[in-house]
């Protein structure tokens, strides 16, 4: 089997509190191959961005720290390099892009220079040249007057124009994965379609791998080749987009699947919602971390804490009721 | 850049034309009137009348202000009342006195404080920054009149070290090798005044800029740390800490009153106090115009490095853009 660009296996996350440590990422594993878009999805709080940060590994600056479990990236692990291995690899083959456009640029330079200091951060190349770089990819990221747009700071630029921006900050030496981190979460309806369509073009042009993070399932079906379903730390659904959404098995995946306006829901009726709150990391359930939630649990559930199950072709599901095929049955009837 | 230097300049221009307004209203307003605090005692009325018209004092008003104003701006501050020495003479070298003080005090705890500010921002609560806090706890607390005289105690009583007060040592030559010995003490008060808030402002600066989005940002483009810091973040700290410099550029000539008195420096600071308990209005006068000036000064000039600092700052006028 070909080896995967970029894998994480056993990925635990903590961070240091009063009680002791918090573990914010238990066990998570993914693999990643290039040209594919990989979808990590979930409410706040459930891990997504400590595991993309991780993989930075820039939650070492956020008093993080990957208390187990390895990331390779071809072939090597990330987990045990330096920061400054780790300053050779960010920006140039691993990238990122973060949530909130406006704040995630530097207000005080002007948006040229931002993207050609990354240029000059890892290509040997002089400024004019780097600049001319950075007029080159604000053109590929689709921004009218580049030349105009370069010499301008962040605050006369829109969201969506700073997005952009930053996008083309993240991919000007080409990177082989880009993170997104709800890339398109601040922005306008119409402007998050604009920026997805964006991320699937460059993906191909570039032929990078995107690990995507979001909440919106909306958004993941759109874009998504594999999909991880997290809660509270912990992966409770894998499996090609098709597998979780046209089968999707854990009663959380269900739920977020539901809560998308005009997924069986009708004008007038009230959007659905998945009762309760993401428990906090302090005071996780015993047992399955989602069956205080879950309309499903059982005793078991509240008991031990479910194993992975595979249900056939990579589709994994950590859920009790997966595990007996009269239950998955009495599940479906339930739905 | 250049409309909005214009634009702050006039705005600074009018603030001075309402300061010169506001002292000249309240030298007219002292006790008595400008007359009784100028002429002598018993005289009679007819010799007070001429004297009032020798001084000018029986014009219109906006005459006496506009002359008021034509001295000022020749460097004119009028006289005192006793011994009718010019006003001007009395305050310069005063000032210039202040000025090394202050400039040596104020230089020296910017560059120890601001740097050693940021290290402890990136390094928050290990020794350095411990020491800097109590530092600062030391220095906002203890009265400097109090530390000045506990430092002259020591080092000029007990040890002979260094020279009690004054700024140069009587009957020898007044040249820099005279004047640092009596530098070193005043200096050290001060400084730890001024580090004591620098430092803490510096710090919190940082701290405040390093938890920003475009940090992380700079972070993931691969950069040094050292790199981050030092031209990511610093240059947005920097702009509050401008503003703390901004507002403090008065000090520098305004002096401080009780460190000048304690080590008998002979600054501005001491004279205001001296002139004070002499009731010399002319001088306390002349001392408030002249920290009025600094003060807008002061102000302008930090409003002119924001916008170099800053990108934001020259649109705010113009409301800003959206898009």
């Amino acid at each position: 089997m070909k080896v995967p660009l970029l894998e994480i296996r056993d990925l635990s996350v903590g961070f240091q509190a009063e009680q002791g440590i918090l573990k914010a990422v238990d066990r998570v594993s993914l693999k990643m191959e290039e040209g594919k878009t990989f979808c990590l999805v979930g409410e706040s709080g459930s891990g997504k961005s400590v595991t993309s940060l991780s993989v930075m590994r820039l939650i070492d600056y956020d008093g993080g720290d990957i208390l187990s479990g390895e990331i390779f990236f071809h072939g090597e692990d990330l987990v045990r390099k330096s920061q400054e291995e780790m300053i050779k690899l960010r920006g140039y083959k691993l990238a990122m892009i973060f949530q909130e456009p406006m704040s995630a640029l530097n207000p005080v330079f002007t948006v040229g220079d931002q993207i050609a200091e990354a240029v000059m951060l890892h290509q040997n190349k002089g400024k004019k040249e780097a600049c001319q770089d950075a007029i080159e990819m604000l053109r590929l990221v689709g921004i009218p007057a580049p030349e105009v747009r370069a010499r301008q700071y962040p605050h006369e630029l829109s969201g969506g124009m700073c997005q952009r921006v930053v996008i083309a900050m993240a991919l000007v030496c080409k990177p082989e994965v880009l993170i997104a981190d709800e890339p398109t979460t601040a922005l306008d309806v119409t402007v998050q379609a604009q920026i997805l369509d964006l991320l699937r073009q460059l993906k191909a042009e570039l032929n990078m791998a995107i690990l995507l993070i979001t909440h919106d399932m909306g958004v993941a079906a759109e874009v998504a080749d594999q999909i991880t379903v997290m809660y509270a730390g912990v992966m409770v659904e894998e499996g090609t987009v098709e597998q979780v959404f046209s089968h999707p098995y854990h009663p959380y995946t269900l739920g977020l699947l539901k809560s998308i306006p005009g997924y069986e829901s009708k004008r007038g009726m009230d959007l659905y919602a998945i009762p309760g709150n993401i428990p906090s990391l302090a005071q996780l359930p015993q047992g399955c971390r989602f069956h205080p939630r879950c309309v499903l649990a059982q005793e078991k559930c509240r008991l031990e804490e479910p194993v992975p199950h595979d249900l056939g072709s990579g589709h994994m599901v950590k859920c009790w009721l997966s595990e007996s095929a009269e239950m998955s049955e009495s599940t479906a009837e339930k739905r | 850049m250049r409309e909005y230097f214009l634009r702050r300049l006039l705005q600074s221009l009018l603030v001075l034309f309402l300061v010169s307004l506001v002292t000249f209203a309240l030298i007219h307003s002292a006790p008595g009137g400008p007359v009784r605090i100028y002429l002598t005692p018993g005289l009679s009325q007819e010799a007070a009348k001429v004297q009032a018209h020798n001084l000018g004092l029986d014009q219109p008003i906006p005459i006496q202000y506009v002359r008021w104003l034509g001295d000022l701006l020749q460097g004119n501050f009028g006289y005192t009342f006793k011994n009718h020495i010019p006003v001007a003479k009395i305050l310069w070298p005063t000032v210039g006195n202040t000025l090394i003080l202050m400039g040596v005090a104020w230089f020296l705890s910017l560059i120890i404080a601001i740097p050693w500010g940021i290290y402890n921002s990136t390094r928050e609560y290990c020794l350095s920054d411990q020491t800097a806090a109590v530092i600062s706890y030391l220095g906002f607390a203890m009265p400097t009149f109090w530390f000045g005289i506990l430092l002259q105690e020591l080092f000029s009583l007990k040890l002979n070290w260094l020279p009690l007060s004054d700024m140069y040592t009587m009957g020898q030559a007044r040249n820099i090798l005279n004047l640092l010995p009596h530098l070193v003490l005043p200096v050290t008060v001060l400084t730890l005044g001024f580090l004591a808030a620098y430092v803490k402002y510096s710090r919190s600066s940082m701290l405040e800029v390093l938890f920003q989005d475009y940090i992380r940002t700079a972070r993931a483009k691969g950069m040094p740390e050292r790199r981050v810091v030092f031209r990511h973040a610093l240059r947005n700290a920097l702009i509050p800490i401008i503003t703390v410099l901004g507002l403090d550029l008065p000090i520098l000539v305004g002096g401080a009153a009780l460190t000048e008195s304690v080590f008998n420096w002979p600054g501005m600071g001491r004279l205001f106090v001296e002139m004070a308990m002499a009731r010399e209005y002319s001088v306390l006068m002349a001392i408030t115009l002249l920290t009025a000036v600094i003060v807008i000064l002061g102000n302008f000039l930090a409003d002119i490095l924001y916008a170099i600092v800053d990108p934001r700052v020259q649109l705010a006028g113009r409301g800003g853009r959206s898009v």
